[in-house]
């Protein structure tokens, strides 16, 4: 009896918690339960607006990964930079409606005033723009300078930040890396406050910043989550806790934040009058967005639930309970919702809302010019390359391993990104009788055992690398079935990720699949891939030629245009002459939304979100 | 008591050791190096060597060992590589929900289980007992995985009783979150838990001191509830002992499915990233509470049962 009852008082202990932690959320103290190690919610509330909005006014969102961090220049996952779109702003921005993307000011009074050859860039920040509320700010109000967007570039390429995204600004403004390299090879702290040329404060809201060279992308970096506007004294306050407080002029601030489960945005209380006036897509989706929206304020909405979801059955589930107001359709559910690519009759009769579009990616298999085995330019070895590369089945690709939800591309700047050629034709079919012949006229003969051996009679085998996720194991079994159809002996080799990314960068993996979403929307971000200076870094296919540089180098400095796409295309001929990478499809997104969202429309950009620029019935 | 309690203290520090030498080998060994996936898509040579640097990954492998039994000593296992997060606020934050959903769980498993293996043993062949030894093996053989799925979709979504997933943070109660994957873990959980605990107690009943007690005229329930549980509560209680330690890695399936934001959705997230900085604080903590729970155990032996020595 002793027993039981001992065990009773373990049950009403176990139920006063589960009653206390419910109270406790009622109150709104689970803050004091996290700190507790009871609970794991964490409330911003301090300055935030009291007045709780309507039910019926707040959108539900899910994600179905977690954010990393929201210190702007920590972020590189997309849905991190999704939030910092809508919690920091920087000097310029992108056209919500407009496809190939078109920038547009965001903090800036305007564009930028160019001169001196494209080299110097003045930027005029509208005044009176308002941080966030926080307590950083020891309660004063605090508005952006000009000072804060100069701290935020030197920020970029604080060695002690490793930023993943310091490319934006690296070999850019006149002198700015010669301060992270001494401060890199720990001559000197990195100096904030030492003033470089590159980097002039002229007065509270201008900045001047002069390029060591003209860059036509220059724009596209200001533009980046990124490069949204911080204060300095919000830095100094939380320390290396800055991924936890994330203080800007975006229209929305975070009220509530338990990490990698929930977040409850509200609308800033500070944010300047923003009417939304996009009008710059014609086709009749944009133009349905436009008559919805126009009028209205950015941001309509006053509250963002967002909860992270990350098991496709429960988003769904979840989604179709009205839980959850939008939903990023995952290719595993694409038979759940849709019929040849629309929306089943079922959902269409509830009123469910479809966009669709390309995601500005591109994805195919390549090979490693420098391998000893596949690599090099003699004529043998990249007839080599191209018969592996023709044993791609891009159709299978897309219909078994994507469930039909990608589309077949072949030049290597996608849809929707500036300097895409949607007319162009690919000289790499799938054509495995083609390749055989390929292989049999540069001596790659067939031995006694049927597979296929090198010119100089070596053995010939491809090694396929891979991580361990599962759909890179399927995606080695098409490879697989490739190389069989050649003869060539094949070898799977699968390795965790960070060694893959290892190797690719010293040159040691022999063919693998690659993908590259786009970090801004400009055809340079796919193209810097397989510039030769870039091996060892983004250049994974370790391709060098003089010729194809040059021709990149011309890119660069012309900028996007006409002259910019004939080059392009004739750099995109050579990729595939030499065999470097086969591109092969890019991914469809699919969002389903409530009938009662109002404005949607799939951004040209990923990190941008469309949350601000929506309303509720 | 307190020489005992010493040399078993003792003997845990080489079985830890080990456990961190083993756990640091491996990450070491299948781990990778994390500075190519924080270097980022952009990364060059020079960006690598600087985040190997900062990370400490650069120095030889003795020094990387040392600062990792400090973190131990110390529990502070310093920030997460991917989100910069104290690894000790995120244990301390994760852990709330795990327990507040795995707690209850353990109790209410342990309770039903107790009760229903006492009243089967006490039937024991009857049709009851054998048609429970049936569905208890049929329950035994279906997957969590599958209790989740059609538990969620039939419960929450079908029927509406609660909420598709969830967990109490914005004001709404835990028990309208917390209910669904509880009953859905107990369904899964109380099966071998009545089963293990029926043999426990049938081991009992077949012993001499059972039939003089009821030979001196005490009741059944008597019998049953005092005698034959006190005896058969050494082995349940090294069973409930030894799934203590699980409430630190949490449900992961229950927590993934229902985003509860518990330590098993953490661990899950943190292998996705390789985050082993979170890696490793989670496995040494319950390599730890395995050991504590353990002696506990063997603690709670003399105080259920004073003829235990503990020598």
């Amino acid at each position: 009896m002793r027993f039981a009852l001992r065990r009773c008082g373990v049950l009403v202990w176990g139920v006063s918690l589960s009653l206390a932690l419910d109270l406790s959320v009622e109150l709104g103290l689970e803050w004091y339960w996290g700190a507790a190690g009871l609970g794991s919610g964490l409330s911003l509330t301090a300055h935030a607006e009291e007045v709780e909005p309507p039910a019926h006014r707040v959108l539900h969102i899910s994600s179905s990964t977690a954010e990393t961090t929201l210190d702007p220049v920590g972020i590189q996952d997309l849905y991190s930079a999704k939030l910092a779109s809508v919690l920091f702003e920087g000097a310029l921005t992108y056209d919500y409606l407009a496809s190939p993307a078109k920038l547009i000011p965001l903090l800036a009074e305007g564009m930028p005033e160019i001169s001196d050859g494209g080299k110097t860039w003045t930027i005029h920040l509208k005044k009176n723009v308002r941080f966030a509320p926080d307590p950083a700010f020891k309660g004063k109000e605090r508005t952006v300078q000009a000072s804060d967007m100069a701290y935020t570039l030197y920020r970029l390429l604080d060695p002690a930040l490793h930023s993943p995204f310091s490319f934006l600004l690296e070999g850019k403004l006149v002198g700015l890396d010669d301060l992270a390299k001494k401060a890199r090879e720990g001559k000197q702290p990195y100096d904030y406050k030492a003033k470089i040329p590159g980097v002039e404060v002229v007065d509270a809201s201008t900045l001047r910043l002069r390029l060591n060279a003209p860059d036509a992308n220059f724009g596209h970096s200001l533009a980046q989550p990124n490069l949204g506007i911080i204060a300095p004294e919000v830095v100094q306050f939380y320390g290396d806790q800055m991924g936890s407080h994330p203080v800007g002029t975006g229209p929305y601030f975070v009220k509530r934040w338990m990490r990698g489960a929930s977040m409850t945005l509200d609308r800033n209380p500070y944010y300047r009058a923003r009417p939304w006036a996009f009008e710059s897509g014609q086709d009749p989706a944009s133009q349905k967005v436009i008559q919805e929206m126009k009028g209205k304020m950015i941001p309509a909405i006053p509250r963002i639930e967002i909860k992270i979801i990350p098991e496709a059955q429960s988003a769904w589930l979840a989604f179709r309970r009205g839980e959850t107001d939008l939903i990023d359709l995952p290719s595993k559910l694409s038979p759940v919702a849709l019929s040849r690519g629309h929306l089943k009759a079922e959902l269409v009769k509830q009123g469910i809302q479809h966009e669709i579009a390309v995601e500005p990616e591109i994805i195919g298999n390549y090979m490693n010019l420098q391998d000893p085995m596949v690599g090099g330019m003699d004529p043998a070895h990249i007839a080599l390359r191209r018969a592996i590369l023709m044993s791609s089945d891009d159709e299978a690709m897309i219909r078994v391993i994507r469930k039909g939800q990608a589309v077949r591309l072949s030049y290597p700047v996608p849809p929707g990104v500036l300097g895409h050629d949607p007319k162009y034709k690919s000289m790499l079919p799938y054509d495995p009788v083609a390749a055989n012949f390929l292989l049999d006229a540069y001596g790659f003969k067939k031995a006694a055992d049927g597979l296929r051996r090198q010119p100089d009679g070596s053995p010939l085998v491809v090694r396929y690398w891979r991580t361990n996720e599962g759909e890179s194991r399927d995606m080695e079994e098409l490879a697989k079935r490739g190389m069989d159809q050649l003869h060539i002996r094949f070898e799977g080799h699968a390795v965790p990720f960070p060694d893959l990314l290892k190797a690719e960068r010293s040159c040691q993996v022999m063919m693998r699949q690659f993908a590259w979403i786009a970090d801004y929307p400009d055809g340079d971000d796919f193209m810097q891939l397989f510039y030769g200076p870039n091996i060892h870094a983004n250049n994974v296919f370790c391709f060098q030629d003089a010729q194809w540089d040059r021709l990149y180098q011309e890119t660069v400095a012309l900028g996007p245009g006409e002259k910019r796409d004939q080059l392009y295309q004739k750099m995109a001929r050579m990729i595939e002459m030499y065999g470097v990478m086969k591109i092969s499809h890019a991914r469809l997104h699919h969002e389903l939304l409530q009938p009662k969202v109002m404005g949607f429309h799939i951004s040209t950009i990923a990190s941008l979100a469309e949350w601000p620029f929506l309303d509720l019935r | 008591m307190a020489a005992y309690l010493i040399r078993r203290l003792v003997q845990m520090v080489p079985t830890l050791l080990g456990v961190i030498l083993l756990v640091f080998l491996l990450f070491n060994w299948v781990g990778g190096d994390p500075a190519y996936v924080l270097a980022g898509k952009f990364s060059n040579p020079d960006d690598i060597a600087n985040i190997r640097r900062q990370l400490g990954v650069d120095q030889p492998l003795y020094i990387q060992f040392g600062i990792f039994l400090r973190q131990v000593l110390t529990f502070d296992y310093g920030l997460s590589w991917s989100t910069q997060e104290p690894v000790s606020h995120i244990f301390l934050t994760r852990l709330g929900p795990s327990i507040a959903l795995l707690l209850p769980m353990l109790i209410l498993e342990t309770l039903i289980g107790v009760a229903i293996a006492l009243a089967v043993a006490y039937v024991r062949d009857s049709w009851i007992d054998r048609a429970l030894t049936l569905s208890t093996t049929a329950a035994m053989s279906i997957s969590l995985l599958i209790y989740i799925i059609v538990g969620q979709y039939f419960f929450a979504f079908v029927l509406g009783w609660f909420p598709v997933q969830g967990w109490a943070n914005h004001g709404e109660g835990w028990v309208r979150y917390a209910v669904l994957p509880i009953l859905l873990g107990l369904a899964v959980s109380i099966a071998p838990a009545i089963r293990l605990y029926r043999t426990f107690i049938l081991d009992e009943m077949g012993q001499d001191y059972v039939r003089t007690a009821r030979a001196k005229g005490l009741s059944e329930t008597r019998v049953m509830w005092v005698h034959v549980l006190r005896n058969a509560s050494i082995p349940i209680i090294t069973n409930v002992l030894s799934s203590l330690p699980g409430l630190l890695i949490g449900a992961f399936l229950l927590e993934r499915f229902f985003s509860i934001p518990g330590i098993g959705r953490e661990v899950i997230m943190a292998v996705e990233r390789s985050d082993f900085p979170v890696i490793k604080a989670i496995t040494v903590s319950v390599a730890i509470a395995t050991m504590v729970f353990n002696l506990l155990a063997d603690l709670a032996y003399q105080w259920v049962d004073p003829r235990v020595k503990l020598s």
